[in-house]
């Protein structure tokens, strides 16, 4: 794609990185055909390579975007099924975050909006002050319905039970014999709404003979306002989760492990982001926990094989490309795992999405729910709590995280999320796949007659 | 009001408004593609929901003599994308709304689909359903219509390769609004056991006319599945030079016309195969002038353990370790050339364009081999697809003339032979800078000429790009010509469906 940006602009980084990231874009269209909001609304502008287009106009124009421009660009869920379906590789993630830095910079949101964003943004990234957040919002949920749509929407989402469980900063000591040193990124959000998922996570690293540093002072990694166009906020908090953890590098650190997948394609783009040699090394260090215990020889699963869907989070499978890890640690567990069909497909959690637009993300979320329930399985799995929420609001189906799964199978206490439900006594799992290394499940023992 | 504006406003109200979409920014997209040749804008765009809507729009074309074009998931990059042959147009997106699967039969191992049906969307149906059954993928779009594959005569490399071949039963709207139904199914019953399953009973076989034609729009089709093989174990043969491949299609053809092989032999260059996994290095100095230089193929060949030429096949069997005897012999085969390096399924996986080759065997929609549309920049990609007989000499005579007219181009030479028994299809890629005038220019007067060097030595091309149908259309005899014109004036007279397409109408 041609652009015509002035000296004057290309002067200025952010419009420099956009400019080459432009001129990548040569509208193969791939992309439509896996955009959620292609696939559903038909407009091209709300295509990536429509929003690609308009981004274009809007930092070639300079100052305040229209309002078709920012509805379209806030309507993107930035979940990058495009980047991976795109055949020329348009690094689409930081062009949208540089178009939502734009935006919040120019364009004067009406006050309703402004005033939910600048709430969820100094909220969400502290986990106390979004426990006070939660409470107060639980007192109003009898409100929920009289309250104008997302701040409803917003209210009904509080009223999620939640198992609040925060981690102080400490060490939790390997047992048996030391094989890793592992720095875990505690979060924000999460340890408020499933304070389970860090506690499965250091019962299973820890058993499997790591020991786990949850450093003093690392907090949100930032993508949470990042990906709301609030930069300056987001590098703020990266840098300050960068500058804990770098101090602990010096004492030697095997790798970063990471079980929000959001948090964690937003961590490995450290050296993007803030650049410098920490940076990158933390980036270069950061693990999904799935690779993490991909690596670990698990021990042999004890779990019954409950017929387990798993459902790819987008910044797993898009951000990260992390698809097999997670399949293969489930199936070693002892589960069977299924695919989802449409599993490209996003679920419409995507970070603070589902509460700026609700419509679309119930729409998707139903969609994914319907996919998930139709492969009949006892317990959906996901290794992103915004995924696992947001499934979780469509479907009777327990919504697990990976690691809570991987805990249990290999000794740790039945999840809670399983507590008080009868699972049906599974079938005899399915024979081991000798087709190739890919995501798919094996081929049942019972074929179409031959084999 | 205008004869287009008429004919919107008719479709309007017999398909409501959520049907028609005719933004500025929808048919700016809808015109573009990768061919040299200038974007052709369409008139509009209309999202038929069923059979009788595309009954519906038909008529309101006849009646306004409007022209229609009908695509099914538009993925078709490199043989025009969604463009019309001609603008003006009126695109039909089939893919939209009538995106069904009707039917999946477990027991005779079929699938009936609507237009819109991609091979992911049937790929995940399958596996849904416990993965039974395996459907031949091409290693193409995912996103990739098996209806508009199929009639385009599109093709995969398991044994279900030719996707026209195991399609079985069609519904067709003609050009005068009916409704025909192809094989068994044109048994004039309310019950069809037979549709999907068997294409010859009685009377004519009229399948073959809607494949590269514009006689009707095909609405439903039928398609044959296999069983899935527990064990799909894949062998690779990395041969050093060029002109290997005469003694390589001379080693293949045995092995297929025993069946001994039972998948398509994908016999790829070097740079087929390397140029999915990066950019060209020399790109930025040549400007595209020049081809890219033998010491940086060899460099590429070297950098990804490939080969000049590269022979992919697989085995398909109970099991991994019954499969050894196969590929001993296999291994033996190929030894026979004494150049033959032998690359193990296990070691393939780990070569990303190996990978593709096993994915399209194990009939799994992958995205790797559209990494060759990034080989160049500027977003311009053809397609050549002429064939030669399963003979090495003469298939490595057609190699000598097609690289030679690509370096008088200036153009990299990208080219997979998928060989059956008696054929090989030539998948010749072209990809260039379609935002260079002079690049385009060659790239378009390097499809021209390799057209006319390999039908003046009696070769046709297979598929091709929407902007030269007309060209390989006169390159037919006359009489064909003449029956093709026939038939159109026949099944649409008013020529309302995709004029111009295949050369015809």
């Amino acid at each position: 794609m041609q652009t015509s940006f002035t000296a004057q602009q290309l002067a200025r980084p952010e419009i420099a990185e956009a400019d080459g990231i432009l001129r990548t874009c040569v509208h193969y269209g791939f992309c439509t055909a896996t955009c959620p909001t292609y696939v559903l609304f038909r407009d091209e502008n709300d295509s990536p390579r429509g929003r690609i287009d308009l981004i274009r106009v809007m930092l070639e124009q300079g100052g305040a975007p229209d309002r078709k421009t920012v509805h379209h660009l806030d309507r993107c869920l930035s979940c990058l099924a495009c980047v991976t379906t795109c055949a020329v590789k348009v690094d689409y993630a930081h062009l949208i975050d540089i178009a939502r830095a734009h935006i919040e910079t120019h364009f004067r949101r009406p006050l309703g909006d402004r005033l939910l964003r600048l709430m969820l943004a100094k909220t969400l990234p502290y986990p106390r002050r979004f426990g006070a957040a939660l409470r107060l919002a639980r007192l109003a949920r009898p409100l929920a319905g009289l309250m104008p749509g997302r701040l409803g929407n917003l209210i009904a989402l509080a009223g999620r039970e939640q198992q609040t469980e925060l981690v102080a900063p400490q060490v939790f000591a390997a047992e048996g014999q030391r094989r890793l040193r592992v720095l875990l990124h505690a979060g924000c959000v999460q340890q408020i709404l499933d304070g389970e998922i860090n506690a499965a996570t250091i019962r299973v690293l820890t058993r499997h003979g790591c020991e786990v540093v949850v450093a003093k002072g690392a907090g949100c990694c930032g993508a949470l306002p990042l990906h709301m166009g609030r930069a300056r906020e987001g590098h703020a908090l990266a840098q300050q989760t960068s500058a804990a953890w770098s101090a602990e590098l010096a004492k030697g650190v095997d790798a970063i492990v990471v079980n929000t997948s959001g948090c964690g394609t937003a961590v490995k783009d450290y050296g993007h982001v803030l650049g410098g040699a920490d940076a990158n090394r933390i980036a270069a260090l950061t693990r999904d926990v799935s690779e993490i215990l991909d690596t670990l020889d698990l021990q042999v699963g004890c779990a019954k094989p409950y017929r387990v869907a798993y459902h790819d989070a987008c910044s797993l499978q898009h951000g990260q490309r992390v698809t097999a890890p997670p399949r293969r640690i489930l199936t070693k567990a002892g589960f069977d795992v299924v695919d989802l069909p449409e599993q490209h497909f996003c679920c419409g959690s995507a970070g603070t999405y589902n509460l700026l637009q609700p419509q679309i993300a119930q729409a998707l979320g139903h969609r994914k729910a319907a996919h998930a329930e139709s492969t009949d399985p006892d317990i959906i799995a996901a290794g992103n709590l915004g995924c696992m929420v947001q499934i979780g609001r469509y479907t009777h189906v327990p919504v697990l995280h990976t690691v809570s799964l991987i805990d249990w199978a290999t000794g740790g206490p039945l999840p809670k999320a399983l507590r008080g439900r009868h699972l049906r006594e599974p079938r005899a799992k399915q024979i081991a796949p000798e087709t190739p290394a890919n995501t798919s499940p094996a081929p049942p023992s019972s074929d179409a007659g031959f084999w | 009001m205008s004869a287009i504006d008429e004919f919107f406003a008719a479709a309007e109200k017999a398909l409501g408004a959520s049907s028609i979409n005719r933004s500025e920014e929808t048919i700016r997209r809808y015109g573009e593609h990768t061919m040299p040749g200038n974007d052709k804008r369409p008139a509009g765009v209309i999202y038929p929901a069923s059979t009788g809507d595309v009954q519906a729009v038909v008529r309101l074309a006849n009646q306004h003599k409007v022209p229609l074009y009908p695509v099914s998931t538009g993925q078709n990059i490199g043989l025009g994308s969604r463009a019309a042959p001609r603008e003006g147009q009126v695109v039909l997106d089939l893919g939209v709304k009538m995106n069904r699967i009707l039917e999946v039969d477990e027991k005779l191992a079929f699938a009936v689909v609507e237009p819109g049906v991609s091979y992911q969307n049937l790929y995940d149906e399958l596996v849904r359903r416990g993965n039974k059954l395996m459907l031949d993928v091409t290693s193409g779009p995912p996103q990739g219509g098996m209806i508009g594959n199929a009639l385009d005569k599109g093709a995969g490399y398991t044994p279900y390769f030719d996707h026209f071949g195991i399609s079985c039963g069609l519904e067709i709207v003609l050009g005068n609004g009916e409704v025909l139904r192809t094989g068994d199914g044109a048994l004039d019953s309310e019950t069809l056991a037979n549709w999907h399953t068997s294409k010859y009973s009685f009377g004519p076989i009229l399948d073959g006319i809607f494949a590269q034609s514009n006689y009707g729009i095909v609405t439903r089709m039928g398609i044959w599945l296999m069983p899935r093989p527990p064990a799909v174990r894949s062998f690779h043969f990395a041969f050093p030079d060029d002109a290997d491949l005469e003694h390589i299609i001379d080693l293949c053809r045995p092995m297929k016309l025993s069946n001994f092989v039972p998948t398509l032999f994908r016999v790829s260059n070097d740079l087929y195969l390397c140029g999915s996994e990066g950019e060209s290095l020399e790109y930025p100095a040549s400007k595209g002038r020049k081809s890219i230089s033998d010491e940086g193929r060899r460099a590429l060949r070297q950098k990804h353990g490939l080969g000049a030429w590269t022979v992919s096949g697989a085995f398909y069997g109970p099991s991994m370790a019954a499969l050894d005897p196969m590929i001993a012999r296999t291994i033996d085969h190929f030894g026979q050339s004494g150049k033959a390096k032998y690359i193990a399924h296990e070691d393939a996986q780990h070569i990303g364009p190996l990978q593709v080759a096993i994915n399209a065997f194990s009939g799994i929609p992958s995205l790797g081999e559209l990494g060759l549309l990034k080989w160049r920049p500027g977003g311009g990609n053809l397609w050549f697809l002429p064939g030669t007989p399963m003979d090495g000499k003469i298939a490595n005579a057609f190699q000598t003339i097609c690289r030679a007219i690509y370096e008088e181009h200036g153009m990299d030479y990208m080219v997979m032979n998928v060989c059956g028994p008696r054929f090989a299809r030539g998948l010749h890629v072209m990809t260039y800078n379609r935002e260079d005038a002079d690049e385009r220019a060659r790239a378009d007067a390097c499809y021209r000429k390799m057209s006319d060097a390999v039908s003046k030595r009696g070769v046709f091309v297979g598929r091709a790009p929407v902007d030269y149908h007309a060209l390989h259309m006169a390159q037919a005899m006359p009489a064909y010509r003449d029956a093709c014109q026939r038939i159109k004036g026949a099944l649409d007279p008013a020529n309302v469906i995709a004029p111009g397409r295949y050369g015809i109408g």
